[in-house]
């Protein structure tokens, strides 16, 4: 999997109240890179992230996946690129409340039609750690616990690009670290691409690569 | 699909307890209805079936009002002199006539229908009675008195008559249960209405003439002569207008219910834009999120109707058995009425659930995910 961003920018509002909150932005990245965006708040890395996975739409440039452009794409196909080949990883986990940590996972795979879902789920939150919390909500697990469930529900479809915004913001460094690992380890193994938007220097380190974003443009 | 609608039930049973009620309210009015308008159609014809006649003789004035007085037992206070009964035997075609005086009398203390008659009444009504004597009581009437054969009766109204029971009816399920049959005489008597009649039954030899026999006897003066199919027909329409206003009141209730639970699923469609975010963020279409709101009211309103068919159904069971023209009414329970309310609780359903679904299918998920 390939994706191309040329010259993306991204406008919120309208008139006097307009926002740039992206401007022309390029970048390329394909399965197997680890790639980090780093910028102070506000400077548009999760603007610059969702666009990347197909959740928001350019105001001008063009994506293109597998060099076909998105703007061609109907919402139903732009929805199959992110349940099959896009997983996310989100600061806040955005886990359902009301599921336990093994229907979180099954979530992406009932909505694709995978037979044997629970099975697969299964295994993967044994592959981060969680075999003994299946049956656990999410008020009943840490925050490292939760972003490991988030992990598994992002990989549960076998994307090839892992995008994660903050993935390690609100764990403790004990956590975020084994979450950092996790990443590492996926994208050696699997050959997962991965996108991180990160403040921690740490985590932004660890990518192959560093894109800097300041008041909207890549640096 | 089922099980992500069911994680999502548990988390709000409040309001999945609300909407189900709301819903099975109004089904479970629509079913006591339809179940007890059939159980008054069915009672009203049984009722005038088992009167045994083709042609009905009654007095002048209003046919309806003195064909439920009869059914009912009461008197309607006006009559037949009984000096026409030969004039009508003597018409053509004529098989039987059975004359009839009714009204209400204290019978052992308690105020009873009084049906006064001759043996002739064998001959029209289906009953195991081998002779007309004494009195032949009712099955109600003989529980709720606590009567047996070979008892006396004390018959009283305007006079006092000692009458002996000579047989207990077996349970019609009809008016008849709740009859004392007395002769002529006595009824008369008893009710102050010596030589009088409050109908006479009048069964033809052969049903096609029956027309120009009924014209004969309606040309007789002060009797008016009536087919009970046409006293049923009218009697029904005066009740299909009851129970059209009835089920125009049922529908604005339901209609109330759709509104009511639009509301309902707007607002949650509202309160869990973070569930339509992650949906729509793992790749759920905007057609499964309406496909999800839509199956998820569907399945709220098919419980809905369920419960409120079990509802309606044991409403029924404990409502007055004696609605619809003072005559004993049991409700009727079918497959068909089971099958309109859940009709109608699925289109309350799919009503109810289309503008939220969409505004949730509507909604982006970058959108929502930003909010949080």
């Amino acid at each position: 999997m390939r994706i191309e961003l040329d010259r993306v920018s991204k406008a919120y509002g309208q008139g006097d109240a307009q926002f740039w909150a992206l401007r022309e932005a390029s970048l390329r990245i394909a399965s197997g890179d680890f790639l980090s965006i780093v910028g102070p708040s506000g400077s548009g890395k999760s603007t610059l992230l969702h666009i990347l996975g197909c959740l928001d739409r350019p105001t001008e440039g063009s994506v293109s996946i597998d060099a076909e452009p998105t703007n061609r794409l109907s919402d139903r196909q732009l929805s199959r690129i992110r349940r099959d080949q896009i997983g996310f990883v989100f600061q806040q986990y955005f886990l359902n409340p009301s599921m336990t940590a093994l229907q979180n996972v099954l979530l992406p795979l009932s909505l694709a039609g995978v037979e044997k879902g629970k099975e697969k789920a299964s295994k993967a939150l044994d592959a981060v750690g969680l075999s003994r919390k299946l049956r656990s909500t999410p008020k009943e697990m840490s925050g490292g616990e939760q972003q490991r469930v988030a992990i598994a529900r992002a990989l549960a479809n076998d994307p090839d690009l892992l995008l994660a915004d903050e993935p390690t913001g609100s764990l403790d460094s004990k956590a975020g670290r084994a979450v950092l690992d996790m990443l590492v380890s996926l994208n050696e193994e699997r050959d997962l691409g991965i996108v991180v938007v990160t403040h921690d220097k740490t985590v932004a380190k660890t990518a192959d690569t560093t894109l800097h974003v300041l008041d909207g443009r890549i640096a | 699909m089922s099980w992500i609608i069911l994680a999502n039930a548990k988390k709000r049973k409040a309001r999945v307890a609300m909407t189900v009620a709301g819903i099975a309210i109004g089904v479970a009015t629509l079913f006591a209805l339809l179940a007890l308008s059939a159980g008054i159609e069915r009672s009203l014809d049984r009722e005038i079936s088992a009167m045994g006649a083709n042609i009905l003789l009654l007095p002048e004035g209003c046919p309806y009002e003195l064909t439920l007085a009869l059914m009912q037992g009461t008197d309607a206070f006006e009559h037949i002199p009984v000096d026409a009964l030969p004039a009508i035997e003597s018409v053509a075609n004529v098989e039987v006539a059975v004359p009839v005086t009714v009204g209400k009398a204290k019978v052992n203390g308690q105020l009873t229908s009084v049906y006064g008659t001759t043996s002739q009444i064998l001959e029209v009504r289906p009953w195991s009675v081998d002779r007309f004597e004494g009195a032949v009581v009712g099955s109600d009437v003989a529980e709720k008195l606590g009567l047996s054969e070979g008892d006396t009766l004390a018959i009283r109204l305007y006079n006092e008559r000692q009458v002996p029971i000579t047989q207990i009816l077996e349970p019609t399920y009809g008016r008849d249960d709740t009859f004392v049959f007395v002769s002529l005489e006595v009824a008369q008597d008893v009710l102050g209405l010596p030589d009088q009649l409050s109908a006479v039954l009048v069964r033809t030899a052969s049903v096609s003439d029956t027309v120009s026999t009924q014209s004969t006897l309606g040309r007789m003066s002060d009797i008016q002569a009536v087919p009970p199919s046409d006293v049923f027909e009218r009697l029904m329409e005066l009740f299909a207008s009851v129970r059209q206003t009835l089920i125009l009141i049922t529908g604005i209730a339901i209609v109330a219910g759709v509104l009511t639970t639009m509301n309902t699923m707007t607002m949650a469609v509202y309160e869990r834009r973070q569930e339509i975010g992650i949906l729509r963020a793992l790749g759920s279409t905007k057609r499964n999120v309406f496909r999800l709101f839509v199956t998820e009211s569907l399945l709220l309103s098919v419980v809905g109707g369920a419960v409120g068919v079990v509802a309606g159904f044991v409403a029924t069971l404990f409502l007055p058995r004696s609605s619809g023209f003072g005559l004993q009414a049991t409700p009727v329970f079918s497959i068909t009425f089971v099958a309109i309310c859940l009709v109608v609780a699925v289109l309350v359903g799919v009503a109810s659930s289309l503008y939220p679904a969409m505004a949730a299918a509507r909604t982006e998920p970058i959108k929502t995910l930003r909010e949080l």
